[in-house]
């Protein structure tokens, strides 16, 4: 068991205003910590967090250290740690172009590939992963915004895929989407797992209980508790925890 | 008072509204029918290709055609790149602290400046301090400070109107900032980006205060060598055929008139087309 992101004793704050409390958490390899909790308790932004993306942000301040592979990712190069470690938001954003431009966007700029011939492949290989490649490969050339909401969802999953990230944050993916498509989605984290660590934001209780190792409780900007996904749902140690799961919290 | 019943008052409002716009338009249309009417008569091949003759009573009006596009090219490609550039900068890359909010609320205070007063600025600083002379660049330069904030403006609009989300997805790739811009943010602004242009074209085709005192000149029997030539214009040749000149006929102002009106509303309605053009293109 190696531990992909250690969390020390993290702190955000917008406008000085405290939304996350001297949180400590670690990730393993290889598996999903899935993180639920009610609507602001702090999920989003531990996520962006995670990849900076809440940096970008004038009001945002932040204190304590997050290592990946024992490397602070606040000493790191954005862009490379973003490249390290993808980002699902709830809504599927595709970008406005085809479905094939899509994916190879970001490696493009990135100057991951070149060749016309690895870039056909990246983008199969992409959407195979993401379990999407069936559903378009007769029309990679046409404008991803007239796909289904869950098909967007499974592009903006091989988007990530196509830059070989090692960690990947899912923030409320399935928010969106109805059961059949949750199914595939949920299906394809738990393929994913084998090659990725993934931590997933979910307000969806059953979902956490579904597909994930390990699940964290958030409450106020608080880690509640933290423990394996079967022990936390069978017998949470904390009050609260049990009033959340069991669905007597408000 | 009596009460009027809620349908004899929704009437009412709306007979209001109706005579409003037409007293808008109407009096739009008559200047448009006047022109036309009584300036179609001097139109032809022959007046927008040559040179005037007899003190300006007769020929064509050729240079003043070709004087007023130079200048506005010139303008043009000066003010875009500086202008989507300081759009860019303020938009994408500024931190919203005082000086920036300074300066974004002297840009749309700037449009309103009255543009006889760039007229008087461009004859100091360009015609006299860096001694262009009065000349095609002098009255371009002058034009591009005036529409300058226009362009900034209009720029910040269309890039605003590109979704953050399109960014943060973008950015959350590892892309750069600037790619970002360079490959999402600006293709899908160029539209917008485009028909503002096109209308400042035309705006300052039509303007005259600004090349009053740095490019336009009375008369110029040849065309311009090159952009350090003083040159006719059209707005300015047709405010002296129609207030200088005796005995002028009136036909040809009427038709210098009508040959700028027609240049004029002609770019503005390829902006309105092009606006529907790529709002239909348009993916999101
Ligand atoms: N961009 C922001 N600016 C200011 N406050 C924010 C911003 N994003 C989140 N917050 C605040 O931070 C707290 C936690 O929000 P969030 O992380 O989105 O919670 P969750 O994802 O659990 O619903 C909330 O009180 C919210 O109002
Ligand atoms: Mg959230």
């Amino acid at each position: 068991m190696v531990n992909k992101i250690n969390v020390k004793k993290l702190s955000c704050y917008y406008n000085k205003k405290c939304v996350l409390n001297s949180l400590s958490i670690n990730v393993v390899k290889n598996e999903i910590l899935s993180v639920i909790g009610p609507a602001n308790s702090g999920k989003t932004t531990f996520l962006r967090t995670l990849n900076r993306m809440s940096d970008l942000e004038v009001l945002f301040s932040r204190a304590g250290e997050v290592f990946l592979d024992e490397e602070n990712i606040f000493d790191m190069n954005m862009q490379f740690l973003r490249r390290r470690v993808g980002m699902l938001f709830a809504m599927p954003i595709p970008l406005p172009m085809s479905i094939y431009d899509n994916i190879v966007y970001a490696p493009k700029r990135l100057g991951l590939i070149n060749k016309k011939t690895d870039i056909d492949a990246l983008v199969e290989q992409s959407l195979k992963d993401a379990s999407l490649w069936d559903d378009v490969k007769d029309r990679l050339h046409t404008s991803a915004m007239r796909m289904s909401g869950g098909q967007q969802q499974r592009l903006c999953i091989a988007r990530i895929l196509a830059i070989n990230p090692e960690v990947i944050l899912f923030d409320e993916p399935c928010s969106g989407l109805d059961p059949i498509s949750t199914a595939k989605v949920e299906e394809s984290m738990l393929e994913l797992k084998k090659k990725y660590t993934i931590v997933l934001v979910t307000n969806n209780v059953k979902q956490a209980s579904r597909v994930s190792d390990k699940t964290a409780f958030f409450l106020m900007g608080k880690l509640i508790e933290v423990d394996k996904t079967d022990t936390l749902f069978i017998s949470p140690k904390e009050k609260q925890t049990e009033y959340y799961i069991t669905g007597r919290f408000g | 008072m009596m009460k009027l019943s809620p349908k004899l008052s929704q009437k009412l409002s709306y007979m209001l509204l109706f005579i409003a716009t037409m007293l808008a338009i109407i009096p739009v249309l008559i200047i448009i029918f006047l022109i036309i009417k009584n300036g179609y008569s001097a139109i032809n091949w022959k007046f927008l290709t040559s040179m005037p003759e007899d003190g300006m009573r007769a020929g064509g009006i050729f240079p003043a055609i070709i004087g007023t596009f130079a200048i506005v090219m010139c303008a043009i490609v000066i003010t875009l790149p500086v202008g989507v550039c300081a759009a860019i900068y303020l938009n994408e890359y500024a931190k919203d602290n005082f000086l920036t909010r300074l300066i974004k609320l002297a840009i749309v205070n700037l449009a309103g400046v009255p543009s006889v007063v760039y007229g008087l600025f461009g004859l100091g600083i360009f015609v006299m301090f860096l001694k262009l002379g009065v000349s095609i660049i002098a009255g371009a330069l002058t034009l591009s400070i005036m529409e300058l904030p226009v362009i900034i403006t209009t720029a910040r609009g269309a890039l605003n109107s590109v979704p953050q989300s399109f960014r943060e997805v973008s950015l959350s790739l590892g892309v750069s900032r600037w790619q970002t811009i360079r490959h999402i943010v600006l293709p899908n602004a160029l539209s917008g980006i485009l028909t503002g242009t096109i209308l400042s074209i035309a705006r300052i085709s039509g303007e005259t205060a600004p090349i009053l005192f740095t490019a336009a000149a009375f008369y110029v029997p040849r065309l311009p060598d090159s952009i350090f030539d003083q040159v006719m214009a059209l707005p300015y040749h047709l405010y002296i055929i129609s207030t200088q000149i005796p005995n002028m006929p009136k036909n040809i102002i009427y038709g210098t008139a009508l040959v700028l009106m027609m240049m004029v509303l002609t770019m503005s309605f390829v902006a309105i087309f092009a606006r529907i053009y790529f709002r239909k293109r348009r993916k999101w």
